[in-house]
């Protein structure tokens, strides 16, 4: 077991991966049960941070760079997603008041 | 080169011609009016004669190479015109008698509306077309070309009235038969391309009079290796001639080919088209000189179907059908010519049959326009009193075809009968002896037909009373057919031992002249059977009743020795049975139903698979889960082991 040094104070590493985890997992359930498509964007940013928190955690751990580098790359992701997932929504509320997801299944077989 | 008034350009012109008369015709021509048409449709063909005429006159004897059509390895296929004396001499027999039935059938089919009558003529010019590119081509590939157009376009004009059933029956039965032709020829064609790599006629006759090793000068003296391949060669060539030329056994389409309108009898069935299997033996004689056996068959073929013919002819009762069993006939006449070597002899009888049988058939036509399209002979009589031009004009032909003298007929007819009678060799006397039967028979059926349609009283189911004699316009071609009927002969009199010999003399220098000498045995010989021929056809009146006697004989010539009867059991209906059981038990059951039953699984496993298509965003992101899951464990399990 190794400890990362935040701020004067040794904190074990698992500590961190295991916030990762819980939210990852909070975020997942969150996708998975929620109706409000709002609250599943939400839920989606929550899953992405996990994993952010994940990578940062093992790149200080690990000495790498690389996993910093990662978890940059996957807040430029999150952000695009953002912008188009919110784009979508909002053209969805400009012809109809949604508070399900499941009212958007007019692609069913 | 590229001048107007070169010959290389008005041997192009001379096809041109007609090309665009029938392009306009078909394109604008029928919506313009009539006097259009009546202009375009015969000027085309005079155009292109006065262009033959202009070769002829000077002489022209080349092999005009415009471009190259295609070009392949060893094949190289030009366009090219052999324009020498065989080709001019065809085609001013194609467009001058040509041109005198283009304008009588401006008279002929004036009772059809505007977009037919424009649609007739397009077609004449079609034909037109064709037949001077059959006789022009320098190469296998283009003769080919010119022969299938010429059978496309007598399909379109035996089948003109296309609203009678039986027309359009007719017009198929030509065309098949046709086809069966084009096939032979083009095996034809190939088998020569294997042995000579070339498919010009300049190049394959070279090579076939210096042998097969392009002339090494040791290879000189070899005669011809392969001349196995040769005689398949030619033997497949006759199958296309035979079709072609409505000869035996492939003659059935010719009688029932007189659905057409009468001048298209005239033109394609009488004076033209049936003759391009004669100029086909004339043009390859290189090879028929060389394939003994095939040379022997085109005799033997025109010798048994001038008679056979000939004996159909005296039963039956259609004028047209008369007439169109003595062109097969006349045909046979001069496949016999060219089949014994004597091609010139034949191409003489080509040139006086177009004469003769043209003016027979258009006179014809007067009287059946003149009768309201009845055309059976029983039913007319007495036609002499009241269709004086055109009975006097029916009698040159008929004692034109009879051969007697001095008739363009009986000059032609007996060079053929003598130069047949003094060849040396069995097989020259024995065709003879069936030519001068026919001839007898000839004369015969001529006779019939004339005594039963223009002699005598009216007959009571006579269809009009007081017959019009036809316009000007119909009487005018066939009074110079007329014409050219009875002193045409004296171009070339040789079969009297004396005078010119125009034709042959021209003709020389394209398919050689004849080896040996009209003997003067066969000159009495032949005078005597004209003579007879003659008697016959005063004497056929009283003779009429023999089938009483015969009655059995009567019914085999009535019904064309059964040739009908036996090609429909022989392939018409096993083809039909094979097709019908192609439909029903592999068609439907195995080609149609694999495509559908292919389809019907497609659709019914799309159907079950869209079950999963729910449109529920949860569904998805579980499975997606779910799988990502699955994933983690089976990485987790494999990294612990």
């Amino acid at each position: 077991m190794s400890t990362l040094n935040i701020g004067g104070s040794q904190l074990d590493t698992s500590w961190f991966l295991l916030l990762g985890a819980v939210l990852f997992t909070i975020g997942a359930a969150g996708v998975l049960v929620r109706r409000n498509p709002l609250v599943i964007l939400i839920c989606i940013e929550l899953m992405l941070n996990a994993v952010n928190l994940t990578l940062v955690t093992f790149a200080r751990q690990l000495q790498n760079i690389e996993g910093q580098l990662f978890a940059l790359m996957a807040m430029t992701v999150a952000a695009a997603e953002a912008v188009v997932g919110l784009a979508i929504l909002v053209d969805i509320f400009h012809t109809r008041d949604v508070e399900d997801v499941d009212d958007l299944s007019e692609l069913k077989g | 080169m590229s001048t107007l008034t070169s010959p290389q350009t008005i041997a192009l012109l001379v096809l041109l011609f007609p090309a665009a008369g029938a392009l306009l015709l078909a394109g604008r021509g029928w919506r313009l009016p009539r006097r259009f048409t009546v202009i375009v449709g015969p000027v085309a063909v005079w155009a292109s004669f006065i262009c033959t005429l202009n070769l002829f006159l000077n002489k022209v004897n080349a092999d005009f190479t415009y471009w190259t059509w295609i070009k392949s390895g060893s094949l190289d296929v030009p366009f090219n015109l052999l324009v020498d004396n065989l080709s001019i001499f065809m085609c001013l027999v194609i467009t001058g008698v040509g041109g005198l039935i283009v304008t009588y059938s401006v008279g002929y089919m004036a009772h059809e509306d505007g977009p037919s009558y424009a649609r007739f003529f397009a077609y004449m010019d079609i034909f037109i077309f064709s037949m001077l590119l059959l006789v022009l081509a320098g190469n296998f590939v283009f003769l080919i070309i010119g022969w299938a157009m010429v059978g496309l376009s007598s399909y379109l004009l035996i089948g003109f009235w296309y609203q009678r059933r039986s027309a359009v029956l007719a017009a198929r039965k030509a065309f098949v038969m046709n086809v069966i032709g084009d096939a032979g020829m083009i095996l034809g064609a190939f088998v020569l391309f294997v042995q000579f790599h070339s498919v010009t006629f300049q190049a394959v006759f070279r090579a076939i009079s210096i042998g097969p090793n392009n002339g090494c000068l040791e290879c000189r003296a070899v005669p011809i290796a392969d001349s196995g391949s040769l005689e398949l060669a030619a033997f497949l060539l006759l199958v296309g001639a035979v079709a072609k030329s409505a000869q035996l056994p492939l003659h059935t389409w010719l009688p029932d080919a007189m659905e057409g309108p009468t001048p298209v009898s005239a033109l394609i069935h009488a004076a033209t088209m049936v003759t391009a299997g004669v100029y086909l033996v004339a043009r390859m004689h290189p090879i028929y000189d060389v394939a003994t056996y095939a040379h022997d068959a085109v005799a033997i073929i025109g010798a048994v179907t001038a008679l056979f013919a000939a004996t159909i002819a005296i039963v039956q009762t259609d004028i047209k059908r008369v007439l169109a069993y003595s062109t097969m006939s006349q045909i046979g006449y001069m496949f016999l010519a060219v089949g014994i070597g004597a091609y010139s002899a034949g191409l003489f009888h080509l040139l006086s049959h177009a004469f003769f049988k043209a003016l027979l058939f258009m006179a014809a036509g007067n009287v059946i326009h003149a009768m309201h399209d009845e055309q059976d002979m029983r039913k007319y009589g007495g036609l002499w009193r009241q269709l004086r031009p055109t009975s006097i004009m029916f009698l040159v032909g008929c004692l034109s075809l009879v051969g007697v003298i001095p008739f363009v007929g009986f000059f032609s007819k007996e060079q053929i009968l003598g130069l047949a009678f003094s060849r040396p060799g069995t097989l020259g006397l024995v065709v003879w002896g069936v030519g001068a039967l026919t001839a007898l028979l000839t004369g015969f059926y001529t006779g019939r037909m004339w005594w039963l349609a223009f002699a005598g009283k009216p007959s009571p189911q006579r269809p009009v009373e007081h017959p019009h004699e036809a316009p000007m316009v119909m009487l005018v071609p066939v009074g110079i057919l007329a014409v050219l009927a009875v002193v045409g002969g004296f171009i070339q009199t040789r079969a009297l031992g004396i005078g010119p010999s125009a034709v042959s003399d021209f003709l020389a220098s394209s398919v050689g002249s004849v080896h040996w000498e009209e003997s003067t045995a066969a000159v009495v010989v032949g005078l005597v059977t004209m003579l007879v021929a003659a008697g016959l056809f005063v004497g056929a009146l009283r003779m009429r009743p023999w089938s009483a006697s015969f009655p059995w004989a009567q019914r085999l010539l009535e019904r064309k020795y059964y040739f009908d009867e036996i090609y429909n059991a022989a392939f018409v209906r096993p083809m039909d049975a094979i097709a019908g059981f192609g439909d029903r038990d592999i068609e439907q059951p195995l080609i149609n139903g694999a495509v559908m039953e292919t389809g019907i699984a497609t659709s019914a496993s799309a159907a079950g698979l869209s079950l999963t298509q729910s449109g529920y965003f949860r569904n998805y992101v579980l499975v997606f889960v779910g799988g990502a899951v699955v994933a983690v464990i089976v990485i987790l399990i494999r990294a612990s082991a």
